[in-house]
Parts: structure tokens; sequence; C-alpha cells
């Protein structure tokens, strides 16, 4: 600096009067030096962090991990498990017990001296439709086969054709477990009750918490805190 | 600790800087959950760097390191894993709008499957309730009420649609976020790296689902309520900060679980798969049904589709 | 060496001047103290509690804070409308006063990047936008390009208004051919923060109201009327408290440029308005959240605010316009008060509360910045102003000739040098 200083020999840094301005840039020979000077570094800076941006541009789109994530390979998926329907109700079934050796009446009719309370809500169809009226403890198909009641989900999908495709490939109706891996499904009487299949409404779950009530909550509790334990 | 008192300098470096931080943590360790409460700044994790930069063995330390903050904050063994992607898969989601009946059971599972904050309260899950008279036309976002509170559901004339985070393959957010803290894992699934997120909320504002949830304050989750299965990009408890999301349960999708959503269901309306397996439940529907996406004009390709079943 | 040595003098020279004034001048920072200190308090209680302390929530995660930001990186923007006239016209009224609009500029800055800070969640990881040591999302994500170039402005501009400064506290001429460069520089600069600022909002295309492609040009414009509005006032206090030389001329150009700015300003919120309601999609909900609040409900939320602050661009307008009017300084001076109102009303709470209500899933939440917040900004503002009115009173020293490099050699005492 002192060199430069030196070398202008005019006597170091311009005098500032204002009719010199259109000289000033011949007169500052020595202080126009530092400015450029100035003016490199401000570039090397502008380019090193230019650089550092281009090092940091990635391909947002693409997916992205981690680079040393090992390879993970999926096994051999089992296969689904059908869950067996929960046991039947213990109050009436073996129906045996009762109707065995009965006559039997096959006019369609709402019962009035027994299961008078079962709630019949299936369309058109009524109790032999489904149920064996020979072999009580079986039900049976359109073809008059007898189906065993663990295997009641055939009787469904005779009508329900289309749900059996979609329940096979797990798309009606609620499987657990893994979706790669050992899953459950279930029969169609473990969700709906044979007799009258339509869901009932639930309960819900609470609804969430609106967001100026959650300002409440935390101003009550920094009431709290503040008032001590 | 206690040589820094004595005024004698010791060399910290690896594992006795770990040491001396741990002892460190104990004195405060045990207030769990207290917001406001004092903790020993942990330089380690705030000199941590990007997931992407770390190398496994950094990563492990990271692990191991926050199962310790939470065991201790906690008071019971939480786990922490970052089990990677698996290979050739891509997670699809389906929803059977024909069967949900806004019972919120998903929404509760989930929150206590992925550690939600109860207080002040995050779900990840939302359901909003509509009128089918005023959704002939099309689901009008805005006519969504997602406060219903029947004694039953579904309400009469009510049909429901939950909303989560829709992993879209061109996902506003991960493009918006400006120190890359969120990104979608070769799976398809969104992440969000915890530690590296600053909270700027510019991904809140880029979503067009609402899917994105802030930690307004220190997150609140009783111990005995709290799942120790966790994942480093999932389930594991968040600090106050930062943003969070439904990451498809990633703890359990790559073990090859449902995700908890899908299994709490009561109807079934919940599906999920693998896109890239063409034997998948998730391509059977979409192959077999009409489904559809939210908001489908904005181009941003969610992999949750909803259908008629 | 030497120039390293009167930069020390220079610096000491400024620390003296800023810490002696008059009662006036005590009482003015003492008040700014006090308003900062009340800042810091509420910021330490957010800093506690997290961002809970404000009343932003999911359904509404941007508010008072980033409105403040996108007010103020407009301010910072319009010493743009200054500094050409200035530099580039070369008309010497504004030229009186291109420097105190560039400290305006600095100290907008100053705020803005102080309202990113207390907006963010996890303040101590900002280093993670660094490139180098953090992984900024570049070039995907407009924060790390707004980033860029409010740093980039920022110090320029600090560059510019220091060199100028010291120049004229040594005595010294400055080099035209090396500053004017920069000057020019920072002109498409100045365009270009406002224009990402606006890039952050309109890339958004999960939010229709903002995702338009006019509200670059709106942001220009409206704060082409905000900036130019508060120099005005401040120059007037200047002018009195820093007994300094500025024109009413200067004041006067001011004010027909304002004139020219509000009615672009107006106009292209008239593009808005006429888009927005002629051929209503169902996107239209968040302009009417704006103007007439959100239909079926008894509360107008921000409309009144909406209208308010159309009607005082109205009126700012007329003045600017009308010479009869302009030319007369009060009435000037209470024009220039309503455009700053009206544009801080559109493009602050204006701006994002419409943006963000009803949210994604067509829920209204009802927000309003909290205690906290709002004193928050106010310490922000606090800072602002300190930084402008300390930095303001070394120039204006310099200018008047009082605070100059006492050498053996004596200079000529003079005015600023970017007054010639």
């Amino acid at each position: 600096m002192d060199g430069m200083a030196g070398g202008g020999g005019e006597g170091g840094p311009a005098r500032g009067r204002p009719g010199d301005a259109a000289h000033a840039s011949d007169a500052l020979g020595g202080a126009a030096r530092p400015g450029h000077q100035l003016a490199t570094w401000v570039a090397l800076g502008a380019a090193l962090v230019g650089v550092l941006l281009l090092a940091s541009v990635r391909s947002a789109h693409g997916p992205q991990t981690h680079p040393d994530y090992p390879s993970r390979n999926l096994p051999p998926e089992p296969q689904a498990l059908l869950l067996p329907p929960s046991p039947a109700d213990d109050e009436y079934f073996p129906c045996s017990d009762c109707h065995e050796g009965e006559p039997t009446n096959r006019t369609v009719r709402e019962l009035e001296d027994d299961h008078e309370d079962l709630e019949i809500a299936h369309g058109e169809i009524w109790c032999l439709d489904c149920h064996a009226a020979e072999q009580r403890d079986l039900l049976h198909l359109a073809n008059e086969a007898t189906v065993e009641f663990a295997d009641s989900w055939r009787l469904c999908t005779q009508c329900h054709g289309s749900k059996l495709a979609d329940w096979r490939a797990g798309v009606h109706g609620k499987r657990t477990g893994h979706w790669w891996g050992p899953k459950q499904y279930q029969t169609c009487v473990s969700c709906h009750d044979p007799h009258s299949p339509r869901f009932q409404p639930l309960e819900p779950e609470p609804p969430p918490r609106r967001p100026e009530a959650i300002t409440q909550a935390a101003q009550a509790r920094q009431e709290t805190a503040r008032e001590g334990p | 600790m206690k040589d820094r008192e004595r005024g004698e300098t010791r060399p910290v470096r690896g594992a006795s800087r770990r040491e001396f931080l741990k002892t460190a943590a104990v004195g405060v360790g045990a207030l769990a959950g207290v917001p406001g409460a004092a903790r020993a700044f942990d330089l380690e994790a705030f000199f941590q760097k990007h997931l992407r930069e770390l190398s496994n063995q950094d990563i492990e330390g990271v692990l191991r390191r926050l199962e310790d903050k939470y065991s201790r904050q906690y008071g019971k063994p939480v786990r922490v894993a970052a089990t990677g992607p698996l290979d050739g898969v891509v997670y699809g989601y389906g929803l059977d709008i024909g069967r949900c009946i806004g019972c919120r059971r998903c929404v509760y599972a989930c929150v206590e499957e992925n550690n939600q904050s109860r207080d002040p309260e995050i779900h990840w899950i939302r359901v909003l309730e509509f009128e089918r008279e005023q959704a002939i036309r099309s689901i009008d976002l805005e006519k969504g009420n997602p406060y219903y509170d029947h004694e039953k559901v579904p309400a009469e004339g009510m049909f429901y649609l939950p909303v989560q985070c829709q992993q879209c393959d061109d996902s506003p957010c991960t493009n918006v976020c400006p120190t890359g803290a969120t990104w979608m894992d070769p799976d398809g699934i969104v992440v969000i790296d915890y530690d590296w997120c600053i909270g700027c909320r510019y991904c809140m504002a880029s979503c067009p689902y609402g899917a994105r949830h802030f930690n307004w304050s220190e997150p609140r989750i009783p111990t005995d309520e709290l799942n120790p299965d966790t994942h480093l990009l999932g389930n594991r408890p968040r600090p106050k900060g930062v943003v969070e999301k439904c990451t498809f349960c990633i703890q359990r999708v790559r073990q090859g679980r449902y995700p908890a959503c899908v299994e709490a269901c009561p109807v079934g309306a919940r599906k999920f798969g693998n896109l890239l397996d063409p034997s998948s439940e998730i391509r059977y529907l979409l192959a077999k049904k009409r489904t559809f996406v939210l908001k489908a004009e904005l181009a941003t390709r969610p992999k949750f589709f909803y259908f008629y079943g | 060496m030497e120039t390293l040595s009167i930069f020390g003098h220079f610096v000491m020279g400024s620390a003296r001047v800023v810490t002696h004034g008059t009662r006036g001048f005590y009482l003015w920072i003492a008040f700014l103290a006090a308003l900062i200190a009340t800042g810091a308090l509420a910021y330490s209680n957010q800093l506690t509690h997290g961002l809970i302390t404000t009343n932003m929530r999911d359904q509404l995660s941007w508010g008072f804070y980033i409105g403040n930001f996108a007010f103020l990186v407009g301010v910072a923007a319009a010493a743009v409308v200054v500094v050409m006239p200035a530099y580039v016209y070369e008309w010497k009224p504004l030229k009186d006063v291109v420097l105190l609009a560039e400290l305006m500029a600095l100290a907008a800055m100053v705020m803005c990047i102080l309202f990113v800070v207390v907006d963010v969640g996890r303040p101590e990881r900002l280093w993670h936008l660094l490139p180098g040591i953090g992984n900024p999302n570049f070039p995907y994500s407009l924060l790390v390009w707004d980033i860029l170039v409010l740093n980039g402005y920022f110090v320029i501009n600090l560059f510019i208004v220091t060199y100028l400064l010291f120049k004229t506290y040594a005595g010294q001429e400055y080099n035209s051919s090396f500053i004017m460069p920069v000057i020019f520089l920072s002109i498409p600069l100045a365009i270009s923060i406002h224009t990402v600022t606006a890039f952050l909002f309109m890339g958004l295309k999960a939010r229709p109201f903002w995702h338009t492609a006019i509200l670059a040009p709106r942001f220009l414009a409206s704060a082409f009327c905000s900036g130019p509005a508060l120099l005005l006032l401040t120059f007037q206090v200047l002018r009195r408290v820093g007994r300094i030389a500025i024109s009413n001329e200067a004041l006067y150009k001011l004010g027909e440029l304002l004139a020219y700015a509000m009615a672009v300003n107006l106009f292209f919120l008239g593009m808005e308005v006429f888009t927005e309601f002629y051929a209503p999609t169902a996107h239209v909900i968040h302009a009417d959240f704006q103007w007439f609040g959100v239909h079926g409900q008894r509360e107008t939320g921000i409309a009144t605010y909406t209208w308010l602050a159309f009607a005082a661009n109205v009126g700012a307008l007329l003045v600017f316009m009308i010479p009869l009017l302009r030319r007369r300084l009060p009435l000037l001076s209470a024009a220039c008060v309503l455009a700053a109102a009206g544009v801080f009303i559109e493009k602050g709470m204006g701006l994002l509360l419409p943006g963000m209500t009803p949210d994604m899933l067509g829920e209204v939440y009802r927000y309003h910045p909290s205690l906290n917040e709002v004193l928050v900004g106010v310490g922000v503002w606090g800072v602002g102003a300190l930084a402008f009115t300390l930095m303001a009173k070394v120039a204006m020293a310099i200018d008047r000739g009082e605070l100059r490099y006492q050498h053996s050699e004596a200079r000529p005492i003079g005015p600023g040098s970017w007054r010639r």
C-alpha cells in the first residue's frame, strides 16, 4: 500500500474538488489499485459461493436416498391366511338340538315361536334359502349342495359375485398383518351379520381440536406453570 | 462435567466426548415432555450434518444418541432404526371412499403408532365430512367439515373423505424446502429429516393437501402411550419447531407390515401395497376400480388413490 | 495501509457521532431501546415455548412475520426509485438524498432478515442454508434464491454507502469508474430481490390466490409506493434534526414519482379484481374473504381493512397526482402516511391471510397476530429504526462537513460526495 501511495507521487490521495471530478480517475492513480484489488477479492468470493452452490445442486425430483443404504430384497411372499369366523352363537348352535326330527314348515313367513328376536334385513331371502332344511347344522347353496358354517362365504358370493373377486384379491374387506408377508383376511360373517348384513353405524372417535382451542390450552398451561406447582 | 468444574482441561474427542455429553445430559434428562425445561445443549446434535452426508457409522451414532435421549426422556427403552427402502418397491395407497364411515379409528391408530403430540394435538389424518347433495358435481374441498361430532357415523346423507400425505411423485414440498430436509426415498415415501429441518414452514405453504403439520411447541406424549419402536425418519419423537407428516408408517412398511391406519379401519376401506408388483392389492384396485386423486389439476401425481369399491 | 488507518478513524469518528447528540436524540434512542428490549423479551418467550406463542397454526402457517417481511423487502427494493433518477439521469435534487434512501434500504434489509429469523422454528439451524457447510436446495427452492439476492443486495448497498461515506470523510473524490458500475448493478438487484420474494409466493401452485403472474409486478408497484412514501416522511424529519439540506423540490419530485407508482399499483389491483370476480372459479373464495369476508359468517374478517387500504391508496393517488395538492407539504405527508399504510395492509396481512384462508382443506381459521407476535415485530422494527438512526446520523454528520478526517493537509470541507 505504501509503495503504491509513493508511486502516486502527486501527494497521495487526490484532492476532491467538484471540477476535478472528470479527471478523478486519472488523478487517483494510486487509490484506484486498492479498488481493483477489492473488486478482485469480491469477484473471487462470489465465484466461490457460486461453485459451492453448484456443488449442492441435486436432482430434486428424482427419488433420493442415502448413498450407503444397503440393498434389501423381498423374500417370497407367503399366502394370505383366511381366518375362521368366530364360533356360532352358543344359544342356538348346534341347531340340531331343537330341529332334530322336527317336520319342516317351508312356508315363507315371519317366525313367531322362536328366533323372533332375529332381525332379518337381507333382501328377499328367508331362513331356508340359506339354512339346509333337513340338516340344520349346515347351510346349502342354490344347487342344494350343503356347506359347513365355516365356509358360509360360499353362500354370500353366489349373489354377491363381484365381491368374491375383490375379497380374494384383498380389496374388499379388512386385511391385517403384512402387505408383504403373513397376512390375514376374514370371512364375510366376521364383519357382516348374515341376517342383517348392513353395517350398523359406529360411535366416532372425537373430532380434532380446533386451532383456537390449541391456543387456549397453551395459554392455560402457561398460566398454570406461572402459578407454580 | 466434574473435570470442568475442577478447572482441568480434558481432551474431548470421539467416545469420551460422547461420554461427557451423556453425563451432562443425565442431570436434566429426566424432564420428559415439559416445555421450557432447560436441557443441556447437545453439541453433537447441533453440528450433525445432513443425513445424506453421514456415513453408516455416523448414522449409527445418531441412532444411539437418540435412543439414549428418548429412553431417558420417557423412562423406558426406545429403539430408533434407520431401515432403508426395499428394492423394487414403490408404495401406493388406496382408499375406498364408498366404504369409509368417518369413524376416525385410523386417525387415532396413527396418533398412537406414530407418537404424535397429544397436546398440542397433531393428527396426521384428517377426515372430512361432505353432504352428498352438495357434492353431486364434484368434491369441493371448501365444503368439507373435519369437526363433525355425531353420536353415530355414518351420519344420514353424508360421506367421508380422509386426507393425509399423498406422497406425491412430483411433490411441491420437496421442491421448496430450502435446506433439502425433505425428499422422496426410492420407495416413494416422502421423508423428513427432523434434525435438519429449520422450521421455516415453506413446505406447509406449498402442500395442496394440508398434509404437513408443525410442532408449534414441545410435543407431549404420555410415557405409557409412547410407541418405542421407532424409525429415524418416521415415528421417533420429534423436537419442537420442525415439520412432520404421514410417512406411510415407514417403520412398519419397510418390515413388510401394513400401516397402522390400514389395520385399524373397521370396514376395510384402506388398501396398501407395492405399485411395482402387478399382483398386489393396490394394482388390482387401480386396474379394476374407478380411481381418482385429489386436486389432479395440480399435477402433483399423488400415490394416494381414492376409489369406489 | 493508509486507507486502513483512515478507515479506522472513520469508524472511531462514527462511534463518536452516534454516541453524542441532543436530548431529543437520546430520548429517541431510549425509546427504540425500550422497543427492542420488549421485542427481545417476547422473542425469548417464543424461544422457550415455541411458535405456539404466535397465533399461527397448521391452518395458517405464515402470518404476521412473513407479512412484515414481504412489506419490508419492498421498502428495500424501493431505494431504486431514488437511485435511478439520481445516478442514471443525474437529477440533482434526488442526488442529494440518494444516500439516505440507500440507508433506508439497508435498515429495511436488516429487518427483513430479522423477520425471517424470528419466524423459523429452529433458528439455531439456519446455518443449514449456507453452501458448503449446509445443504441449500439450489436451484429449486426459491427461499435459497431469496437469501442469495437479499444478501447480495445488502452487501452491495452496504459497500456503496460505506464507500461514498468514507470517501467524503477522507476528503477524497470517489472513483466513479469504480463505484458507478456497482451502483448500476444495484438497480437490477433491487428489482430482483422483490421479484424473487414474489416468486416465493407465486411458485406455490397450492395457493391459487398467490399463483398468479401479476404478483411480482404488483409487489414492485406497491413497493415503489411504500418505499418513497416512507422516505418522504423520513427526509422531513431528517432535514430538521440533522440540519442537512434536502430541497422541497426533491420531495415534490418523489411525490410525482409516487403518483406513477400508485397509479400502476391500483391498475394492477384492478387487473386482479377483474380476473377474480368477472369469471369466478371456486378459488374466488380467497378474494371473497379478502373483500367481503367469508360468506355466511357474520364477521367480516379482514374485509374492513382491505377497503380501508383501497380508500387510502386512492386518496393518496389523488394527492400525488394533482400538483396543487402535491405541492402542499402537509397534504403530501398525509398522503404518504396513507400510501404506506395502504400498502402495508395490502401486502402484509392482506397478502398472507387471503392466501391461506380458507386453508387447503377448506377450513377458515380466523387469524390475528398474538400479543407476543406483535411485540416481537415491534422489536424488529425498533432494531431497523435504530440501525437507520445511527447510520443516518453518521451520514448527515459527514454531509454537514462535521465528520471529516483531520489531516495535516487540510481538505476543503464540502457536502457529501454523493451530491455531486
